[in-house]
């Protein structure tokens, strides 16, 4: 049916068998057999040879596509603004890390590519240059129909200058190629249980991130047109598929409500083990369409 | 296909001529769950048996290079890619003997996309590992 999800996954989830004890072809087979139909994946992470993979490599991704069924969704990249120390990266430069993976992404086949801008401050405000940076590559994105989607992630709320920002972006400028990319880890309203992230004590971000953010998922109604992706961030489903931390049947219905027909791309960041993931991905997969079938069975 | 752990267990080895020993190598996963130009990475600091090595005598051979810290800040077109085995440098005269040594790192991480206050953020790893030869 036209006015439903589309379920995907992000190899991203695995990031603690990747490399390890997972190959490409292991993570392919096990996003497929959840029934998705969409692979997100980190470009720096999970293309050999980044950002220019040999014939070889190009012509196992492909294979992999064709054999799983599977589409490309989103493809995560960096504009790393402080790749040198003390001295920040130009316009220029800025754009030239845009074209870089703007040009892998579509000869990879997909459609929205998130940039991770860096920030100067502690509540995520991105460089500056992102915004010229951006416009002088939205002729190429328009070229190559890719929708450039930063992402609205922890600890940035909704209603926060930098999403203003964006938004200002996209209206002064008319474009159809740049849009919100928004993570369900800023929906979460209890505490982590399990997960050391690297971050000193004490920190407030470090609070932030432990405890969630739990932004008022109606936020969404308001910048429902400018939203292009969703990863589904999410940390622990238990033994009774309930999820600990991230508060889906608040998520969903607005979802439906606002008329989203796109992705939702199960992002798992939990505990740090290899052999986690998998069925993590899988359990949250039956949570999605369930809300998503009971949302479907009111009468509008 | 890299073992689990930061700290690789093959790989772990002295450095230099036999008999003319200048120093360690320990064989490292990549500190990141994506692959980073080498300026992103602000040296590695080591600990052996108790005896620490600061990032700014430590040095990284990747891609049979070695980059000291100095050359690391300028690797500004050097990837170390996910999938590809790194080696940190110990100058340490003499090397280790054969056997089993309590191994400490923190490589420093640079993310820009994390708050200032947070760069560099180290990656920390501990364990045992097994030096086979003098």
């Amino acid at each position: 049916m036209e006015d439903r999800f589309k379920y995907g996954v992000s190899l991203y989830s695995f990031t603690e068998d990747f490399g390890s004890v997972m190959s490409i072809e292991e993570g392919f087979d096990h996003i497929a057999d959840t029934g998705a139909t969409g692979i997100e994946i980190l470009g720096e992470t999970h293309v050999t040879g980044y950002p220019t993979p040999d014939k070889a490599w190009l012509d196992r991704w492909f294979g992999l596509l064709d054999r799983t069924g599977l589409e490309p969704t989103n493809m995560c990249s960096w504009v790393d603004t402080k790749l040198r120390l003390g001295q920040s990266l130009s316009v220029d430069e800025g754009a030239a890390e845009l074209v870089r993976d703007l040009t892998l992404a579509h000869q990879l086949g997909f459609k929205f590519l998130r940039p991770k801008f860096g920030v100067i401050s502690a509540d995520l405000v991105p460089d500056p240059i992102w915004a010229p940076a951006v416009e002088r590559v939205l002729d190429l994105a328009h070229k190559l129909d890719i929708v450039i989607c930063p992402e609205i992630h922890s600890p940035t709320p909704i209603n926060h200058p930098v999403v203003h920002g964006y938004i200002d972006f996209i209206e002064r400028t008319g474009t159809k190629n740049f849009a919100l990319l928004i993570d369900t880890g800023i929906f979460q309203d209890r505490p982590l249980k399990s997960w050391v992230h690297e971050v000193p004590e004490g920190d407030s971000d470090h609070a932030k991130l432990i405890n969630g953010m739990k932004v008022n998922p109606e936020e969404l109604v308001g910048i429902a047109p400018y939203i292009a992706f969703i990863q589904a961030k999410f940390h622990h489903i238990d033994d009774n598929l309930h999820d600990e931390n991230i508060p889906w049947e608040k998520v969903i219905p607005v979802l439906k409500r606002i008329g989203y027909t796109g992705y939702l791309s199960s992002e798992y960041e939990g505990v740090r083990e290899p052999w986690v993931a998998i069925d993590q991905v899988r359990r949250q997969h039956v949570l999605l369409r369930r809300l998503e079938a009971a949302c479907d069975a009111v009468p509008a | 296909m890299y073992e689990f752990q930061l700290i690789q267990s093959t790989g772990f080895r002295n450095h230099g001529p036999e008999g003319a020993r200048d120093g360690v190598e320990i064989r490292l996963r990549l500190p990141n769950y994506r692959g980073m130009r080498l300026s992103l990475l602000d040296g590695i600091d080591v600990t052996l048996d108790g005896e620490f090595f600061s990032h700014e005598v430590t040095s990284l051979i990747v891609g049979g290079r070695m980059y000291d810290l100095a050359a690391m800040r300028d690797a500004t077109t050097v990837r170390w890619a996910m999938g590809e085995h790194a080696s940190v440098f110990v100058p340490k005269p003499g090397g280790l003997l054969p056997g089993i040594h309590h191994v400490k790192v923190a490589a420093r991480v640079r993310s820009p996309y994390f708050p200032p206050h947070l760069q560099p953020l180290p990656v920390h790893a501990e364990r045992l590992a097994t030096i086979v030869l003098p």
